[in-house]
């Protein structure tokens, strides 16, 4: 088990470089992000607008992924919805995780009364539908950008994240290492800092591309209800367009399916990091 | 007596979770920037109905009772609550919120309890089997990937994939609402057979995504338990391969497979409003979506109350029920609590 658990960073990152769902889902990931982003900053800002390309096209020499009614690119609008999505991704996922790991930890440090509020209190947000008080601060906010709407999505990604420190805490609280540190007459923030962070952190590696997903969910979620960033494009916008166009009844296949293939592999590439990060910071769980 | 504690404990999450909910749905609108009657009277003067506007927001501040203080609005808001009054609607003044979602409700009702049923009952079966007999059958082990793809994907991603394939290229299911247009909802085998139509696509988006997770988490909780003594044991006995899978490992492995659903039901819940707005299905999703276009917010506001009330409840229900099921979970509560 001690051997199993590699503690040196360097160590960690080899064992998750040999992990082949890790690598699968790294690579897919990477592929779609880095094409984005060169995309972002090579194609022409004057190809973005209406009637730059003819209406209505199929993939082809026009266009590589054709073009929507108002004979824009699909692929130009691409590299502006996948950045900006990520970008929403990014920062409530770093939100999320950080809210969530200082309300696990104050939880799990100290018992007693603060952990029976705390606990009550990420109890209840984990039950109800996040999604929820989203659609309602962002009917409020009408016009949100895509910072302010990760903020929002950020905002409310801490329990999962939360219940999980709060539990490692409570665990690693018992090990004897930590009673060392305290007899050897550490303080507490010592104790945390020194001794129980580092072993958060492959945690929150899990941790935080979980919240990731959420985000990127919470985004595509809220955009198709009509709240999303309604002047810059996001996958969810891009899909709010095609669907209120009539893209599906037109059959302009390529003006949906486009963000609608790029959210599934993202998701899926995601889950596999997911899942990697899991099996190497979690032993047990490998080849299940 | 541990069960009486247990239920206890999960009766003051329950009530912290509507007391915190309705809280934060008072006050994160006041906190907002934003003001739900502005939108509307911007709207109005966009459309050049401005003339009297000022003398028309000042009746509508003192019907909403927005001119007094904060802490009185709040107690009124949770008094008026309490009698089942959530206010009136914007959009269409006169009516009150609670008549415009009661229509809505029984469709959102009916698509997710059968389709939350049905995936969690198919699922955890399909999951069973496979991680009993998985390692001896490649067929069967295929099904993974295909599980985990199909889990990976949210419903309404699903669900634009169906209509173009089954609804738009091969016409065989209608492409939404949730019963033809011209006939009269009515107790008539007519009227049931075209809304189990309409309604099998909505359904089928959510039923496949929610399968494919209960699938694999049945499927990883039989591989664990293979190894149990009990389980060895029981076959040391000679017991037949099929009494120890359904009565011994599939019993225990339901325990956490329920848990499973009440911590997943909010998210399951969230997702298919979002499908009911793909389908034009004439739920509470498709309702809180057409009154962000009208700019309703008190319709929205009283949808969103409704929903986490329930959802609420539902896993009440579950955390309650569960026990009584299998006696085991009695003492393990007990003791972590």
């Amino acid at each position: 088990m001690t051997a199993a658990v590699p503690t040196r960073p360097s160590g960690f990152l080899a064992a998750l470089l040999r992990n082949r769902k890790f690598v699968a889902g790294a690579g897919i990931f990477l592929l779609i992000a880095v094409v984005a982003l060169v995309g972002s900053l090579t194609v022409d800002p004057r190809l973005r607008g209406a009637g730059r390309f003819p209406p209505r096209q199929p993939p082809g020499t026009a266009a590589i992924l054709g073009t929507d009614t108002l004979g824009r690119s699909i692929a130009v609008q691409m590299t502006q919805a996948v950045p900006n999505s990520l970008q929403v991704g990014l920062i409530a996922a770093l939100i999320g995780t950080l809210l969530g790991a200082a309300i696990g930890f104050i939880s799990g440090y100290f018992s007693g009364i603060v952990d029976a509020l705390l606990r009550i209190l990420i109890d209840v947000f984990l039950s109800v539908p996040s999604l929820l008080f989203l659609i309602l601060i962002a009917a409020l906010v009408r016009g949100v950008g895509v910072r302010t709407m990760a903020l929002i999505i950020g905002i409310f990604a801490w329990p999962s994240p939360a219940r999980q420190v709060r539990a490692q805490i409570l665990s690693l609280k018992e090990r004897p290492f930590v009673e060392v540190a305290r007899l050897s007459g550490m303080s507490g923030i010592e104790i945390v800092f020194r001794e129980l962070a580092p072993h958060m952190l492959q945690w929150l590696g899990a941790n935080f591309v979980n919240a990731f997903i959420a985000a990127i969910l919470a985004e595509s979620g809220l955009s198709i209800l009509g709240l999303g960033p309604q002047r810059e494009m996001t996958l969810g916008m891009l899909i709010y367009w095609a669907l209120n166009y009539g893209a599906v009844l037109q059959n302009l296949w390529w003006w949906w399916g486009t963000p609608v293939v790029t959210l599934i592999l993202l998701f899926l590439s995601l889950y596999l990091i997911h899942i990697g990060l899991d099996e190497v910071s979690n032993p047990r769980l490998q080849g299940r | 007596m541990g069960y009486l504690r247990y239920v206890l404990q999960r009766t003051v999450i329950l009530i912290a979770t509507v007391a915190i909910s309705i809280t934060l749905v008072f006050f994160v609108p006041r906190l907002v920037p934003g003001n739900p009657l502005g939108a509307v009277f911007l709207k109005l003067a966009a459309m050049g109905g401005s003339a009297g506007a000022p003398e028309l927001i000042e009746e509508y501040n003192r019907i909403f009772g927005l001119d007094q203080s904060l802490w009185h609005q709040y107690l009124s808001f949770m008094r008026e609550l309490l009698r089942g009054n959530l206010g009136y609607s914007i959009s269409s003044f006169p009516s009150h919120v609670i008549d415009i979602l009661r229509p809505a409700l029984p469709w959102t009702i009916g698509l997710l309890t059968v389709t939350t049923l049905v995936s969690w009952v198919l699922g955890s079966v399909i999951g069973a089997a496979v991680g009993w007999r998985g390692e001896k059958s490649r067929a069967l082990q295929a099904l993974v990937p295909v599980a985990l793809v199909l889990y990976t994907i949210p419903y309404y991603i699903l669900a634009i994939i169906l209509i173009f394939t089954l609804a738009f290229r091969w016409p065989i299911f209608p492409l939404s609402g949730a019963y033809s247009v011209g006939l009269r909802p009515a107790l008539t085998w007519e009227f049931a057979v075209d809304v189990l139509r309409h309604a099998t696509l909505p359904a089928l988006s959510i039923i496949l995504v929610s399968l494919g997770w209960w699938f694999l988490s049945m499927r990883s909780l039989i591989t664990t338990l293979k190894g149990e003594d009990y389980i060895l044991y029981a076959e040391a006995r000679g017991l037949p391969e099929s009494r120890i899978l359904w009565r011994y490992a599939f019993r225990n492995a339901l325990l956490p497979q329920a848990t499973g659903l009440a911590i997943s039901l909010g998210h399951i819940v969230g997702g298919a409003l979002i499908t009911e707005v793909i389908f034009a299905f004439p739920g509470l999703g498709w309702l809180i979506y057409n009154s962000i276009t009208s700019l309703d917010f008190p319709v929205i506001q009283g949808a969103v109350l409704l929903i986490i009330v329930s959802v609420a409840l539902a896993n009440f229900a579950i955390d309650i029920l569960y026990p009584l099921v299998d006696p085991r979970i009695r003492y393990e509560h007990a003791r972590r609590g």
